[in-house]
């Protein structure tokens, strides 16, 4: 290897570090993803399709309260490869603890640990969160799933203004006691390791002084430990052994007499109730549906009956916290649900005219939106189980909601001429 | 006070011999041996009871005080293999404990709290260093390994938990949250929300190792000093096979043979240096 060899090594090497230093001066914008659209489309469309999600109060101090709360409905087309929903819990996707949460109900039911949930049912939550970290936060509701992993609901931004220095988050015991959430016990933890750090920087320290390891080594090799073995070594062993002990049992005695009422960590069962279920008038059936790819769009044909008393009008499809709405849905739709979920046109029909109390219709409804590709759920067509489920919802003349489950296998249309 | 001239005068070094053997064990010693023990046994348990030791709301009665010795012990065996079967150094248990406890609070500091914002309360490591001193202790005082599998290893297991309840006993102070009976740890488990680490993920004292009245921590320690005492023996041979260094020799008759003591080359007082010297190696 000659000096030039050496040289362009050197040079690549340099050009390899500059370019890493560099990168972030051409693009530092921060990065707001949780990875959501990761999920394969199967995952968040046919496991928990959520619906009402809000998020209170777009912009929150520190140290002031808000919530997020909505509806799911768990699908009935649960996918085969996900694993039922025996233990469940409902989080909240941030980056970070942003917020600390104070409280989830499910049902009106608190739910600090996880329970069981019911395929075909619906749940209506509500979290409470203190904001913690000022910022520009993107929120998600999350469901988990023992041995299937967290499923993302649709995100919303929520603001926390303020300083972080400001906040404080003391809760009281049933002793009597407050504690802070963000410094309690922290000192007393801080405290005791530096004592044992010492304890066992001195026991090491005591044979850094002399030499370690090389001439032991010889001396080892060549007369075996009698000389290594020092008496005074012996003793010091003997005296920090008790000392360690003693140490350890008073410790234990004084943080027992410190803290003489304590429970052991709980983790019961949630036992939480689904919404009762609504009569609905509205039969839906889907009897065909395909996603066409080059159009953006899901097609599906569904066979509905009225058996109500009043016309029903279609007015949006959901899935995988994305809405397709036309002018029936858009009408309802909350002005605060993230803009970017939302296609507002995006639900067009054959026969767009209510169906009629005890009218039986075959209907075409295509979703159209580039949603479709921003949201990757079009990788649908690269799914293990290539099926599509969510919620159809219309409203009777009177305003009444009615929510429909839809699920169907679909079948990809690859060219303009297939469609 | 200490035997160290004597040690340097059977050494056979000259002065300047001796003054870079210091700056060897300077030199191996803490930028080198310590670094290394932070990287790889701070990985290992991490991967093995990470969970354990990172959150507040892991450390139950039953699986914290089993899964951390048994785990932990390991390195210790093998770095007390190493520093006492090479140079009699009675320090390899609390070396490794204090080189993870380094890896540990760099974490606290910079994974948890710079960069996830977690308060260091939630986050609190676990201290080992007790254990490991009487460890140490163990092996310096009985000269045998066997022993320090039997007392050392089971001293280790059986002292995490209550050295360990001054620092965490507050966290098991009850509280109510919407009807709802919480220890503290469980509600700091709930309060900072960990996307990506459901609550069900927890082991909470799942298992059959409470039949006595409820002692799940004593029948836990008991269990974990049991397996931690195996656990010792095994990564005590770890230690051997990775620190066992040999050479072959082969003499005038052409017989090779296996020799184990590597100082050979090195050391005066070896009787077949002599013989050595015309081998090859």
């Amino acid at each position: 290897m000659n000096v030039k060899h050496v040289f362009k090594l050197w040079m690549l090497g340099f050009c390899g570090v500059a370019t890493l230093a560099f990168a972030p001066v051409f693009d530092s914008t921060p990065a707001f993803a949780h990875g959501e659209r990761s999920q394969e489309p199967f995952l968040r469309m046919r496991t928990v399709n959520w619906y009402d999600t809000e998020w209170v109060g777009k912009s929150t101090a520190v140290n002031d309260v808000t919530y997020m709360r909505g509806k799911f409905h768990l699908s009935e087309d649960w996918p085969r490869a996900v694993v039922k929903p025996h233990r469940t819990f409902v989080n909240v996707g941030s980056p970070s603890s942003v917020f600390v949460r104070l409280s989830t109900k499910v049902g009106g039911v608190p739910m600090f640990v996880s329970g069981p949930m019911e395929i075909g049912r619906d749940y209506e939550y509500e979290i409470t969160l203190k904001a913690r970290l000022p910022g520009h936060h993107h929120i998600h509701p999350m469901f988990s799933v023992k041995e299937a992993g967290p499923i993302a609901g649709p995100g919303g931004w929520m603001d926390i203004t303020g300083r972080y220095a400001d906040f404080t988050n003391p809760i009281k015991t049933l002793t009597g006691e407050t504690f802070d959430s963000e410094t309690e016990g922290g000192m007393t933890g801080i405290m005791w390791h530096i004592f044992w750090i010492s304890v066992g920087l001195f026991w090491v320290g005591w044979f850094m002084v002399r030499p370690m390891y090389l001439i032991r080594a010889r001396v080892l090799a060549a007369y075996g430990d009698e000389l290594l073995l020092d008496p005074v070594d012996r003793k010091l062993a003997i005296g920090l052994l008790v000392f360690t002990v003693a140490v350890v049992t008073i410790g234990y005695l004084a943080a027992e007499a410190k803290h003489p009422i304590t429970v052991p960590l709980q983790a019961g069962e949630a036992k939480v109730k689904p919404l009762p279920i609504k009569p609905n008038p509205l039969v839906v059936e889907v009897t065909h549906a395909e996603y066409d790819v080059p159009g953006r769009a899901l097609r599906m044909t569904v066979h509905a009956t009225n058996n109500g008393t009043e016309p029903v009008s279609i007015g949006e499809f959901t899935t995988a916290g994305i809405r397709f709405t036309n002018k029936v849905g858009a009408a309802k739709l909350d002005p605060n649900y993230p803009q970017e979920l939302v296609a507002t046109a995006g639900l067009t029909m054959d026969n767009e005219a209510p169906i009629q109390p005890g009218q039986t219709v075959d209907i075409h409804i295509e979703s159209k939106d580039v949603l479709w590709e921003v949201q990757r759920l079009v990788d649908i067509l690269h799914d293990p189980d290539q099926r599509f489920a969510g919620l159809l919802m219309s409203w009777t003349e009177s305003g009444e909601r009615l929510i429909n489950p839809v699920w169907a296998p679909v079948l990809p249309v690859f060219t303009r001429l297939g469609a | 006070m200490f035997r160290t001239d004597e040690i340097i005068k059977a050494a056979k070094l000259p002065p300047e011999g001796v003054a870079m053997s210091r700056h060897i064990d300077y030199i191996y010693f803490i930028p080198i041996l310590f670094v290394t023990i932070i990287g790889t046994f701070h990985m290992h348990t991490a991967l093995l009871c990470g969970d354990w030791d990172f959150w507040l709301d892991w450390k139950d009665r039953q699986w914290w005080p089993i899964v951390t010795p048994i785990t932990t012990i390991t390195f210790c065996a093998a770095l007390q293999y190493y520093n006492w079967v090479n140079y009699r150094q009675p320090f390899g248990a609390t070396l490794t404990i204090l080189a993870l406890g380094t890896g540990k609070w760099i974490a606290v500091y910079t994974s948890w709290w710079w960069w996830s914002n977690y308060p260091p309360n939630f986050v609190m490591p676990a201290t080992l260093i007790p254990s490991a001193l009487v460890l140490d202790f163990t092996l310096l005082l009985t000269r045998n390994w066997t022993l320090t599998a039997v007392i050392g290893a089971w001293m280790y297991a059986i002292l995490f938990y209550p050295s360990n309840w001054p620092i965490f006993a507050y966290s098991h102070t009850p509280l109510v949250v919407d009807g709802t009976l919480l220890s503290w740890a469980d509600y700091m488990g709930f309060m900072y929300v960990r996307t990506g680490t459901p609550e069900y993920i927890r082991m909470i004292e799942v298992g059959s190792l409470r039949t006595f009245g409820g002692h799940s921590t004593m029948i836990s320690s008991f269990f974990a000093a049991f397996a931690s005492s195996l656990m010792y023996i095994l990564w005590w041979q770890f230690g051997k096979f990775f620190c066992t260094s040999y050479f072959y020799f082969t003499d005038e008759k052409k017989r090779t043979t296996k020799v184990y003591d590597v100082f050979a080359y090195a050391t005066l007082a070896h009787a077949d240096k002599g013989k050595l010297s015309g081998g090859k190696a």
